[in-house]
């Protein structure tokens, strides 16, 4: 009898199926009708429908694309630069970790600090008469630049949310690296394959699958960022550095424009669904 | 089995003091401050000597709840709109009284309130003609600048000289240094940027002052003064939205002018409150337009080494219209799911009493008290008596400034003005966005 049809299975599905329910099953289904609602604070509980005029405004707002756009360069940026990073740094430093396993301590020490404090931290590291890179750099070369004004912010953005996160992209590789067996190694090296040879056709193929999770997973993380951002720079001037979760955030709590912060989030929802069943699908046509 | 029963009543017990708990602290007022600055410290202060009354019953103790100040007001919204009663007083703020006026309760704050604070500034807790509640602290902007060395620019010729030719380049007019308690925003300008050295290599300081261009809504309330000196309101009396005037563009090119020539730190678009502070405390700014809170801190020679003894503190600049200085209040009023109404209303009938507000000021918060008060603790508390000076001078709240939507103004504001000073859009697009957005939020 296949195990899912099994009665003690259903059973056994209740607790977790009542918990889906519950903590989300609810709050969506209360989104949903919020998002095709005039709602505000004072009329949380007495919502009127008013059809999809949430969903065209936001389709219609410039700030929305804007915010989009962001979240999206930003995600694809920090996770291409957190893979290569830490892939470079797990095949550079593996041999090194091998025998001194206690170095990966700290390497991992930017993984145990809040985003939020990240931000506050590099708040002050940047700030032109109290912050450090900016004192040496104009001992060194008589000026440092504004590392926080429009053109440059996203980039630093990006920089800091890569020096925290490479550490979690490193220690993914590294294990992976480790995994691929010595033996395929040598018998490659055997047959004349130098060091380059072996990485690029023995060690990059195994650790494939490891590089596309990672990538993903640090993609959702940097598509998603609110709390280093937002302490940083905020939404930035004129919106500049605003991410999809601050445009909500801000849409709901700043404005009070509670059926227009739901109706991007359900939209957001709806994007992320169908990149995931998009992935999914190649994946399941790769197996084939 | 006596394992078992030992464990068993120990688990009652814990079940039964975590039921009673909540009975506990239902018979105290719980007040919600504002948390981490001198407000907390005065607070806890004046809190500790209510309690200490015999005159206050036991279960009209003050307990004392904060949370961070990040998202403090966006917490607060949640937590009202949802009907919390885990606090009996909350904090309040002038400009968001619209907000947070359907979820709390009128209050009567006895007959000493109008000795101790003076009509105006039990205004600043009023909505609807209603007062919601006691106005703890004032907040307003003072120019702070540097004593020395505006005192060597006025005694020298030759700076004289450079200072007209710098004015006459930039603003179109030679002008000449003058004292900062008689400057127009002109003359600010132009101090600002004869002490900046990407127009004046020879300044002694890196900018001529600090401004506050951050994306954020506290920035906005600093920067109307200048404009609201020209003229500038948001509404009319017929309730039109008037922000795309001469007076809002006077204001927003002269900052723009002042950012694009290096007048202010280039980092200035991610400057607030703190950052403002570090920069003027580390000398390298001759002025800088800052909250009154910062004087404690920017005139303390422990704190700001570098300045130490060198601050001269004036009221905003001047504009056609005179000087103006915008003021907000904090202040405590009671919620309207206040699990103790009794007790949380005696607290705050007790904060409007003299003896409360010289202690609350004493201990660190800002006060706007009476002149005959305020006398009482110039010596202690010299700030106070410029506060309530510059208040009853120059202080004005916007038409509108205490609407429903006010926070989401200054927020619409502070996204386009920011948005034309960095280069993003044209003064006309920031204008008539924020126009369009503010005749929606004044509906």
């Amino acid at each position: 009898m296949d195990l899912a049809r099994r009665p003690e299975w259903k059973l056994l599905a209740i607790p977790l199926v009542g918990f889906l329910l519950l903590f989300l099953g609810f709050p969506a289904l209360v989104n949903l009708v919020y998002s095709v609602s005039e709602v505000t604070f004072q009329t949380l509980r007495s919502p009127s429908l008013s059809g999809f005029a949430n969903y065209a405004e936001v389709l219609a707002d410039g700030d929305f694309w804007r915010a989009s756009w962001f979240s999206l360069r930003f995600g694809i940026v920090t996770a291409l630069a957190e893979c290569l990073l830490g892939l470079g740094l797990a095949v550079f430093l593996s041999p090194l970790i091998e025998k001194r396993s206690s170095l990966m301590a700290p390497l991992m020490l930017p993984l145990m600090v809040a985003p939020a404090m990240i931000g506050l931290m590099y708040r002050l590291v940047l700030h032109e008469f109290v912050g450090p890179v900016p004192y040496y750099l104009y001992m060194w070369f008589g000026d440092s630049p504004a590392f926080l004004n429009v053109d440059n912010a996203f980039w630093t953005l990006a920089v800091v949310e890569t020096l925290q996160w490479t550490p979690f992209a490193f220690l993914l590789f590294y294990m992976a690296y480790q995994a691929v067996p010595t033996d395929v190694r040598q018998a490659a090296a055997i047959d004349g394959a130098g060091s380059l040879q072996v990485l690029t056709t023995i060690d990059l193929p195994l650790m494939a699958p490891t590089i596309v999770i990672a990538f993903f997973v640090r993609f959702i993380d940097g598509f998603r960022v609110f709390d280093n951002v937002y302490t940083l720079t905020g939404s930035g001037a004129g919106g500049s550095t605003a991410s999809l979760s601050i445009y909500i955030y801000q849409a709901f709590f700043k404005q009070g424009a509670i059926g227009k912060a739901v109706a991007a989030s359900v939209l957001l929802f709806l994007a992320s669904f169908a990149v995931l069943y998009g992935l999914n699908w190649l994946s399941s046509r790769g197996k084939e | 089995m006596l394992k078992f029963t030992k464990t068993t009543a120990s688990i009652a017990a814990l079940f039964a003091a975590a039921l009673t708990l909540p009975t506990a602290s239902q018979a105290a007022v719980t007040v919600l401050g504002w948390p981490g600055g001198s407000e907390e410290t005065a607070l806890r202060a004046a809190v500790e000597t209510y309690n200490a009354k015999d005159s206050v019953a036991a279960d009209d103790k003050v307990e004392l709840l904060f949370f961070n100040r990040e998202g403090f007001y966006d917490k607060l919204q949640a937590d009202m709109a949802a009907g919390s009663d885990a606090f009996d007083i909350n904090l309040l703020a002038t400009y968001a009284i619209g907000r947070y006026a359907p979820y709390m309760e009128p209050v009567d704050l006895g007959p000493d309130a109008v000795k101790t604070y003076g009509e105006a500034v039990l205004k600043t807790m009023q909505y609807d003609g209603k007062q919601y509640g006691v106005p703890t602290d004032l907040s307003l902007h003072f120019m702070y600048y540097r004593k020395d060395l505006i005192g060597a620019l006025l005694a020298d010729d030759a700076a004289k000289a450079k200072y007209a030719e710098i004015s006459q380049k930039f603003l179109g007019k030679a002008l000449e240094p003058k004292d900062p308690d008689s400057w127009t925003w002109e003359d600010w300008a132009a101090t600002a940027l004869y002490f900046s050295k990407d127009v004046n290599p020879d300044s002694p300081v890196r900018y001529g002052t600090v401004l506050q261009l951050k994306n954020l809504l506290f920035n906005m309330m600093i920067f109307q003064s200048l404009p609201r000196s020209y003229g500038a309101d948001w509404m009319d009396a017929a309730g039109k939205v008037t922000i795309d005037s001469e007076a809002y563009r006077t204001g927003l090119e002269l900052y723009k002018k002042l950012y694009d020539a290096g007048a202010s730190p280039k980092d200035s678009l991610s400057y607030e409150y703190a950052e403002t502070n570090a920069a003027f405390g580390a000398g390298q700014a001759a002025t800088a337009l800052q909250w009154n809170a910062a004087a404690g801190e920017l005139t303390d020679a422990e704190k700001s080494p570098a300045i130490a003894g060198n601050v001269g503190i004036v009221a905003p600049p001047a504009g056609p219209d005179g000087r103006a200085d915008h003021i907000h209040g904090l202040g405590l009023g009671l919620n309207k799911n206040a699990k103790n109404k009794a007790g949380a209303v005696k607290f705050l009938q007790w904060l409007s009493t003299e003896e409360a507000a010289l202690l609350y000021a004493r201990s660190g918060g800002s006060p706007a008290l009476s002149p005959d008060l305020v006398a009482k603790i110039a010596d202690e508390r010299p700030d106070l008596v410029k506060l309530g000076e510059f208040a009853g001078a120059y202080g004005y709240v916007m038409n509108g400034g205490t609407s429903t939507n006010a926070l989401s103004i200054y927020e619409l504001q502070a996204k386009e003005f920011t948005g034309y000073w960095s280069g993003q859009e044209t003064l006309d697009q920031a204008l008539a966005n924020t126009k369009a957005g503010m005749e929606k939020l004044l509906k």
